[in-house]
C-alpha cells in the first residue's frame, strides 16, 4: 500500500502540490489531471527527484526515502532523455548496473526489449530512436530491476495506437505478475481502459479518489472531469 | 563505491565517442608532428623541443578538461538524463563522483595518447626517454584534475557557457595569483589593498604549483617535497571542490 501523508511542495511563489492526502491499494492507479496538475511533481517526489516540502509518503508501511525502497521500483520519466549515443541494449544493462547484484545476463535485457518491441533496434544508438521507441526504451528500463513498484509518468504519450494498445497489454501483463502500476497520464481514454483506481489532481490538490466507475457515475469520463474541475474552480471564485 | 564505478565507466564509454574529443587529440598530435619541424628552427635544441611538445600537451589537455568539465556533468542534468539514474539506488554524491572519475579518466586517455607522440617525438630527436618529462605530463594531469572539479563544481549552479566563462577565469587568475602575491610583497603593499592580494591568493588555486614543465625542459629533477606538496595541495583542493558541489547539487532541484 502507498501512503501519501499530508504531501506538501511549494515554489517560491507557487505551491505545486497542496496537502494531498490519499491511500492506494489497488493494481493499477491512475494519477489524472491537466497538464501542470501537479501529476509529475507528486511522482518525482515518490521516487526521490524531488523533496517535499512537508509531509510524507509511505510504502508498505517504510518511508518512500528509505534506500531499499529505490530497488522495489521502476520510474520512467515523462519524455525520456537518454544518453544519445548509447545503443538501446547498453542503456538497459547500464541501468542495470546500478542496482547492487544488477549487471544481469545478456538475455534479460533482450526479453525486456522483446516484451517493449524494439529488439530489432537493440544494437542502435538510441540518437536513431523514434519518439515512440524513445518511449518503450524508457518503459523497459523501468523493468530492469524486475520492480514491485512501477512509476510510469506519461507512459502512452508519443506512441501509435498499435504501441498503446502493446503498452497496454504490457501493463495489464505486469499486473497480473502482482506488480502495482502508477501512472500519470491526461489522456482519459487510457484510464477507462486499464485503472483500477484514479485519483484526480487539479492545481495541486486531491479532487476525487476511487473507482472510474463510480467517479462517471453513468456519464462519460471526460464530461466527469471537466464537471469536478469547473466545480472546484465555481467553489474558489 | 560499486555506482561510483559504473557511473564512472559510463562517463568514459560516452564521452570517448564524442568526435569533438577526437578533434582537440588529432590538433594536438599534429602541433607535436609540427614540433619536428619547429625544432629545426632551434637547430634541434633539445630544451627547446621540450618545451614545444610539454606546452601543447598542456594546451591541448586544457582544452579536453574545459570542453569535458563544462558540458559532461551540465547536459546530464539539463536534458534530465539525471532522472534514470537518481530514481536508482544512486545518491547525488555517487553522481557528482562517478561523473568526475569518468571524466578524469577521459583526460587519461588524451593525455597518454598525446604523452605518447611527445615520447616517440623525443626519442626520435634525440634517442633518449624524457622521464622528467612525463612526470612534468603527470604533475600537468593533476592541474587538469583539479580544473575538472571546479568545472563540475560551477556546473552545479550555473548554465554551460557560463561554467566555460568562470573556469577559464579561475584557470587564468590561478596562473597569476603566486605572481601577483610575490609582487605585492615586493613593492611593500599594505593595508586593506594587501589582504585583498591575499584574500585572492587563498581562495583561488595556484596552478603554478602544478608547473614543472621548466624543470623538465633543463633536466632538473622535480623535489620531492614539492611534489608531494603539489600532490597533496591538489587532493585537498578537489575534495573541497566536490564536496561543495556535492552540497550544492544535493539541495538543487532537479
Amino acid at each position: 500500500m502507498v501512503e501519501f501523508s499530508h504531501l506538501t511542495k511549494a515554489y517560491k511563489k507557487r505551491v505545486a502540490v497542496d496537502d494531498f492526502t490519499l491511500s492506494v491499494d489497488v493494481p493499477i492507479f491512475g494519477f489524472l489531471g491537466q497538464n501542470g496538475a501537479g501529476k509529475t511533481t507528486i511522482m518525482k517526489i515518490i521516487v526521490g527527484l524531488l523533496a517535499p516540502t512537508s509531509g510524507t509518503i509511505t510504502i508498505d508501511g517504510s518511508l518512500a526515502t528509505h534506500p531499499i525502497f529505490k530497488k522495489k521500483i521502476g520510474y520512467m520519466p515523462e519524455t525520456p532523455y537518454f544518453y544519445e549515443r548509447m545503443t538501446g541494449m547498453e542503456f538497459l544493462r547500464f541501468c542495470d548496473e546500478l542496482f547492487e547484484g544488477g549487471g544481469n545476463a545478456q538475455a534479460h535485457y533482450e526479453d525486456l526489449l522483446k516484451k517493449v518491441g524494439i529488439y530489432g533496434a537493440r544494437d542502435y544508438e538510441i540518437r536513431t530512436y523514434s519518439k515512440g521507441m524513445r518511449q518503450r526504451l524508457g518503459f523497459a528500463q523501468a523493468l530492469v530491476n524486475d520492480p514491485e513498484y512501477l512509476f510510469l509518468d506519461e507512459p502512452l504519450d508519443g506512441l501509435d495506437p498499435i504501441g498503446r494498445r502493446e503498452m497496454k497489454e504490457v501493463m495489464l501483463d505486469l499486473k497480473k505478475e502482482g506488480r502495482r502500476i502508477f501512472l500519470n497520464t491526461h489522456i482519459l481514454y487510457d484510464v477507462e481502459e486499464i485503472c483500477d483506481e484514479v485519483g484526480i489532481i487539479h492545481q495541486g490538490k486531491l479532487l476525487y479518489s476511487g473507482s472510474v466507475k463510480e467517479f462517471c457515475a453513468g456519464k462519460p469520463l471526460e464530461e466527469r472531469f471537466v464537471e469536478v474541475v469547473e466545480a472546484h474552480e465555481a467553489q474558489k471564485a | 563505491m560499486r555506482n561510483i564505478f559504473v557511473i564512472a565507466k559510463n562517463t568514459l564509454k560516452l564521452e570517448v565517442r564524442e568526435k569533438i574529443l577526437y578533434g582537440i587529440i588529432i590538433f594536438g598530435l599534429l602541433y607535436i608532428f609540427f614540433t619536428l619541424f619547429l625544432s629545426d628552427l632551434v637547430l634541434k635544441e633539445l630544451p627547446m623541443v621540450k618545451s614545444f611538445g610539454l606546452t601543447g600537451i598542456y594546451f591541448f589537455n586544457a582544452i579536453v578538461a574545459l570542453f569535458l568539465g563544462t558540458t559532461s556533468f551540465f547536459k546530464d542534468v539539463d536534458r534530465k538524463v539525471v532522472y534514470f539514474i537518481l530514481s536508482k539506488p544512486v545518491s547525488r554524491a555517487q553522481f557528482v563522483l562517478g561523473k568526475f572519475f569518468g571524466l578524469c579518466m577521459v583526460l587519461l586517455f588524451a593525455s597518454v595518447i598525446l604523452s605518447v607522440a611527445y615520447i616517440g617525438l623525443i626519442l626520435y630527436e634525440h634517442g633518449g626517454f624524457d622521464t622528467l618529462g612525463l612526470l612534468a605530463i603527470a604533475m600537468q594531469f593533476l592541474e587538469m584534475a583539479l580544473f575538472l572539479a571546479f568545472a563540475i563544481f560551477v556546473s552545479t549552479f550555473s548554465s554551460s557557457l557560463l561554467s566555460i566563462v568562470y573556469t577559464s577565469g579561475v584557470f587564468f587568475l590561478g596562473h597569476v595569483v603566486s605572481t601577483i602575491l610575490d609582487a605585492a610583497k615586493q613593492i611593500g603593499l599594505g593595508g586593506m589593498r594587501f589582504v585583498l592580494v591575499e584574500i585572492l591568493y587563498y581562495v583561488f588555486p595556484n596552478l603554478e604549483k602544478f608547473d614543472a614543465r621548466d624543470l623538465a625542459i633543463h633536466a632538473v629533477a622535480m623535489p620531492f617535497t614539492s611534489f608531494a606538496l603539489a600532490v597533496a595541495y591538489a587532493a585537498v583542493y578537489i575534495i573541497l571542490l566536490l564536496s561543495a558541489a556535492i552540497w550544492i547539487f544535493d539541495k538543487k532541484e532537479i
